[in-house]
């Protein structure tokens, strides 16, 4: 049992929730900086591109990104808000390249009811005042001197409670806001207020308009020389300003985003939930607004955000779907559309479920997520570590070594792969066919076991044997000079460039001889090294015969080796190999775990490559498989190419519809998906619900079920029941009808796979919605709407099977999260958090065994052990609790102890036990269990049980980084991380913060020697523990 | 439609001119460095934590109607009490 909890993020947020477009960088720079929730993203124009400068974590929820030009500065500053109340004014100082914050505070009120439509942050753009909207009925103001310093905050009352929007008005002698409302009768109108900032209080401003669209959601400031606002409804788009009003109508659509085109606000592209963008154009003579226009262009991501960024480019942030970069075009392509996508950036939010599978069946889990939203709904799969694309294989056992060769000096591919075996060696090349045969190069001695090879200059080979050196012509193949090693002497390790072939050896290594010492076993102690550069740092690398790899920073000009670190890479002898994939220089390392050793902003990085043991491997680049690896593993010689080089890999299903539940089957190596599609073209919005079975390769649809008008489908297992061998998927399922508050009606169905087809096997009908399903003691269990319900399955005389209701448990207000672990029962409720129930077998009965007190709205539940159990809540917090047998008094065994609160700053949708790495059995971290999580923003999570004593020592390391590592704007970790909720506010406690931990890894040496000091543990030993936790993930 | 699109706006004219589009059909993941502040301007100077008015919204309102009450009020006249110095006679033995 262990309350002690490392919460680390696998995957970063995704979703982008703001974005915004300036010189922040610099006078001279062009800035796209994107919010994804809880970080900041800076970006640079340039010529190439979109060039990502840095990703700023912020210990906040963001709820309000905003850049803007104090008077007399040339550079803009950024504004950020959050949730919680806090905000902070940052500036970029480009000489050290650093974020100064010129201002910070927090802004939240003893008294007020939060804002229903969510919080409102905006600044006036003569600067005079920034303005919040954070509680109903007030308005919050901090004014700027006229030096651009803030001064002390104020509200104001607001007469207007249902606020949709608020923005500044251009060109005002006074800062003068525009609020549009909505009455009691659910009218909507605008109404200008000016703000007196000496009597801080509002004047009724310049004008009013009332009795819009009712669907209107969304103001546009327009700036001089037009000035205004325009107004977005869903039927209607208005400019209103003093002197004009325009109205024009649109097809209906609710529109989200948009992003002004112009500097003098003559043209703004919106964006609406179907990921339609169009073109809204302000018609105007001599400063005079004569009209509107409006043209679709184009089809995109679902846009959350818009920003124009420069020469026809702009940037569509999105919440349910991949980010973009496109280009508007003049002319239309083949399907109309003038949008032309040039860039997607990976977006896995919303993860509304996933699930664990090993699809590949190498001993690793993967992340098969339901991702996105309407019609950017998507499948993806996350896997961490490299995968190799097969091509080619052969059946070859015994290979020694493998090196690749071209035909020519100036030949830019590879022609020959020789692969040595221990008394042979044996050619293999591609022919004019493109096909991979056995050929011979004469010059080569073929008879004995090849120890290296390579190209050399003026068409030449090298080949390196025991007892001699060839130098073989690589047209004629013909040999051309020979070596012999004197008598009694023998070549055991040899290298070679193009122009030399050298042997070395090395007498120590600094810090090394430690390392030597102990039991020589069968295995020598080999030593290889390999010197290669980096994003132009050069390295040595040395690897170990007992499967460690060391490596050290390289001064190619003195020699000197500084910055030694020491990782495990296996228990076997690595052999190391140098390629190149896009470009970038990367060292392959072949052992029982095959390693892929890269750079990354000036950092050495390791992946896993997913294939069991890799004995061999160079790199193959081929006319017929450019930048291919030739790879050898046991029994088997494969050319294939690597997948990007990165630590997860993540696969994207487009599915054109909106996937909300998964599960996997591995009997008949299908998915089942329920999932609805929206018809936006039919009129009016019309959903169809389906059940879906995918094959679990190549994510085709082979069966669909279509569920009834309303029916939504809302879980789904794979199961199996007792006294029958077939396994089946379990959907629940809820009639969702307009005039119901909550579903009264629901079904379970049981699907079987046969020959591919989903075949309903059964079908019960339920007095609510089935929120969750589970495999319990071989029977099923239900939660339906308040209730837990227990169903067998039963024969019946025809022989066809039913579920039968044996019995259940109420007291719930929705049960919506069940997890289960032997005749334990883990319930999350709607409103009343946790609750243990027990089943008793004899009596067929189920109990109330404990429960948390605690109102918490619950998101998940999981079973941490037999007595832990963790839950996320929609305050964005995680917390365990903890059963408590031993208790003296029945009141004392029937409550939950909460142990350990923490705030995530993550809605949870789902938890799963799993990994997202190969469990090793040697492995320290290989002990540790681990919970996945997904979120909305995308983020994938592990949470992992730790021993007390390495919590004990892990969070004094932390406590120390907090000191090291500021927050961003003057905000605290602490305070982030401390559990809050609408009741409450407490500090952390048995949670600890794998990202602060793992970001001691970034800090340059004399940053780790100060913690390394306050904790009395050496460098290297403190990047050991921490290096051995980044492999949870 | 010619006329409303064209003239994009340009603050550099290099600006994406060498850009060189991945595969559109596969999403990518920019890989930016990590920002971790150790430095010390992470706080702004004093006079720039700011927080809220401490006086009540309500308070304040009430105390800006209190002070125009008070302003029109005329002074008072010298001739209030009367000549005998007394409201009303004191019954004296």
């Amino acid at each position: 049992m262990t309350i002690w909890n490392y919460v680390v993020t696998a995957h970063k947020p995704t979703n982008v929730t703001h974005s915004c477009v300036g010189n922040f960088t610099s006078p001279q720079d062009l800035n796209l900086i994107i919010a994804k929730c809880t970080r900041i993203e800076i970006h640079l124009l340039s010529p190439q591109g979109l060039q990502p400068m840095l990703d700023v974590p912020i210990y906040g929820r963001i709820a309000t990104l905003e850049l803007f030009r104090p008077h007399g500065e040339a550079q803009d500053y950024l504004f950020i808000a959050t949730e919680r109340y806090k905000f902070c004014v940052l500036q970029w100082d480009s000489e050290t390249g650093e974020l100064v914050t010129r201002a910070m505070g927090d802004v939240s009120d003893r008294i007020g009811r939060p804002t229903d439509n969510g919080q409102i942050g905006i600044i006036d753009p003569d600067c005079r005042l920034i303005g919040l909207h954070l509680y109903d009925g007030l308005f919050k103001v901090i004014p700027f001197d006229n030096k651009g310093q803030l001064k002390e905050a104020f509200n104001i009352r607001l007469e207007e409670l249902q606020v949709l929007d608020i923005k500044f008005l251009y060109g005002c002698s006074k800062p003068t806001i525009v609020v549009l409302y909505q009455d009691n009768k659910d009218a909507r109108h605008v109404k200008t207020y000016e703000v007196a900032l000496k009597d801080k209080d509002f004047v009724e401003g310049p004008w009013s308009q009332n009795n819009l669209d009712n669907g209107a959601d969304l103001l546009i400031p327009v700036p001089p020389p037009l000035c205004g606002v325009l107004i977005i409804g869903e039927e209607t788009i208005v400019y209103c300003s003093a002197n004009a009003f325009k109205a024009i109508p649109i097809r209906p659509s609710i529109t989200k985003a948009y992003g002004r085109v112009d500097p003098d606000g003559s043209r703004y592209l919106l964006g609406d939930h179907t990921g339609l963008v169009s073109l809204l154009v302000i018609i105007h003579e001599k400063e005079k607004v004569t009209g509107l226009k409006i043209e679709p262009l184009g089809e995109t991501s679902i846009a959350s955000t818009i920003s124009y960024l420069d020469n026809a480019f702009v940037y569509v942030g999105s919440s349910y779907g991949d980010s973009q970069l496109i280009k508007l075009n003049l002319q239309p392509d083949a399907k109309g559309s003038y949008v032309e996508v040039l860039e997607r950036y990976v977006n896995l939010g919303p993860i509304v479920d996933f699930c664990v599978v090993d699809l590949e069946r190498q001993g690793q889990g993967q992340v098969v997520t339901c991702s996105g939203a309407y019609k950017d709904g998507s499948l993806r799969v996350v896997r961490n570590g490299i995968g190799i694309n097969e091509q080619a294989s052969v059946e070859l056992q015994g290979i020694k070594g493998m090196w690749s060769l071209r035909s020519s000096t100036d030949d830019p591919f590879d022609t020959f792969l020789v692969v040595s075996f221990i008394s042979e060696t044996r050619i293999l090349a591609m022919n004019l066919e493109d096909e991979l045969e056995e050929t011979e190069i004469e010059g080569f001695c073929s008879q004995v076991q090849t120890l290296f090879c390579h190209d050399a200059v003026h068409n030449q080979l090298v080949q390196v044997t025991s007892s001699s050196v060839r130098l073989v012509s690589s047209t004629t193949r013909d040999l051309r000079n020979e070596w012999h090693a004197p008598s009694g002497y023998s070549v055991n390790v040899a290298t070679a460039n193009a122009t030399q072939t050298i042997s070395v050896r090395i007498f120590s290594l600094p810090g090394s001889e430690s390392h030597h010492k102990g039991t020589i076993r069968n295995n020598r102690r080999e030593i290889i090294l390999s010197s290669c550069a980096f994003e132009g740092i050069s390295y040595l690398l040395c690897a170990l015969g007992d499967g460690h790899l060391l490596n050290f920073m390289l001064n190619t000009s003195t020699g000197e080796l500084t910055d030694r670190k020491k990782v495990s890479l296996g228990t076997q002898p690595i052999t190391l190999r140098t390629f190149s994939s896009k470009n970038t220089t990367h060292v392959f390392a072949a052992s029982d775990r095959p390693t892929v050793i890269y750079s990354s902003n000036k950092k050495l990085l390791y992946s896993n490559v997913n294939l069991k043991e890799v004995s061999h491997m160079c790199p193959f680049n081929s006319a017929a498989f450019p930048d291919s690896l030739a790879i050898a593993k046991e029994g088997e010689l494969t050319i294939g190419t690597i997948d990007d080089i990165q630590k997860l890999h993540i696969r994207s299903i487009p599915l054109g519809e909106h996937a909300r539940r998964i599960c996997h089957q591995e009997q008949s190596r299908t998915f089942a998906i329920c999932s609805l599609k929206y018809n936006p073209a039919s009129g009016e919005d019309s959903e169809m619900h389906f059940v879906r079975l995918l094959d679990d390769q190549t994510f085709e649809f082979i069966s669909t079920y279509s569920l009834d008008t309303y029916e939504y489908g809302c879980f789904i297992i794979s199961c199996s029941f007792s006294d029958d061998n077939n396994v089946y998927y379990c959907v629940g399922t809820a009639y969702v009808l307009p005039e119901e508050m909550e579903p009264t009606k629901g079904r379970i169905l049981v699907f079987a796979v046969e020959d591919g087809k989903l075949q309903l096997i059964a079908e019960k009908e339920t007095k609510g919605a089935v929120y969750c399903l589970n495999a319990f003691n071989g029977k099923l269990l239900a939660a339906v709407g308040q209730k837990i319900q227990l169903y067998k399955w039963v024969l019946r005389d025809d022989g066809t099977h039913e579920l039968q209701s044996e019995c259940g448990h109420h007291g719930h207000i929705l049960a919506l999260y069940v997890q289960t672990r032997g005749d334990f029962i883990v319930v999350g409720d709607l409103m009343k958090s946790i609750s243990l129930l027990i089943y008793k077998h004899e009596e067929g009965a189920i109990e109330e065994r404990a429960r948390d007190y605690n109102a918490n709205w619950m998101s998940a539940v999981e079973i941490v052990d037999d007595d832990i159990y963790l839950g996320a809540e929609n305050s964005f917090n995680l917390f365990t609790v903890r059963k408590n047998s031993e208790g003296a008094t029945d009141e004392e065994r029937g409550r939950l102890e909460v142990v350990g609160e923490y705030h995530l700053g993550e809605f949870v949708n789902r938890f799963r036990h799993g990994s997202l790495v190969m469990r090793l059995p040697d492995s320290d971290v290989g002990q540790i269990p681990t919970v996945i999580f997904g979120t909305i923003n995308g983020v994938i999570g592990v949470i992992a049980s730790l021993p007390h004593e390495q919590y004990v020592f892990l969070e004094k390391l932390q406590s120390n980084l907090r000191k090291v590592i500021k927050g961003v704007g003057g905000l605290s970790h602490e305070q982030w991380r401390s559990f809050n909720n609408e009741k409450k506010t407490v500090e952390a406690r048995n949670f600890l913060d794998g990202d602060l931990i793992e970001s001691f890894l970034d800090l340059n040496r004399s940053k780790m020697d100060e913690i390394s000091k306050a904790l009395d543990v050496s460098v290297e030993e403190l990047c050991k523990r921490v290096e051995e936790l980044t492999r949870l993930h | 439609m010619d006329s409303l699109l064209g003239n994009w706006p340009s603050f550099d004219p290099h600006n994406f001119s060498q850009l060189r589009p991945s595969d559109p059909s596969s999403s990518s993941r920019m890989t930016l460095p990590t920002y971790h502040p150790t430095h010390s301007r992470t706080l702004p100077a004093p006079d720039q934590v700011i927080s809220t008015e401490a006086k009540n919204i309500l308070v304040r309102h009430i105390y800006q109607h209190a002070e125009e009450k008070l302003k029109p009020k005329r002074a008072a006249s010298d001739n209030l009490l009367p000549d005998h110095g007394c409201k009303q006679p004191r019954v004296s033995s």
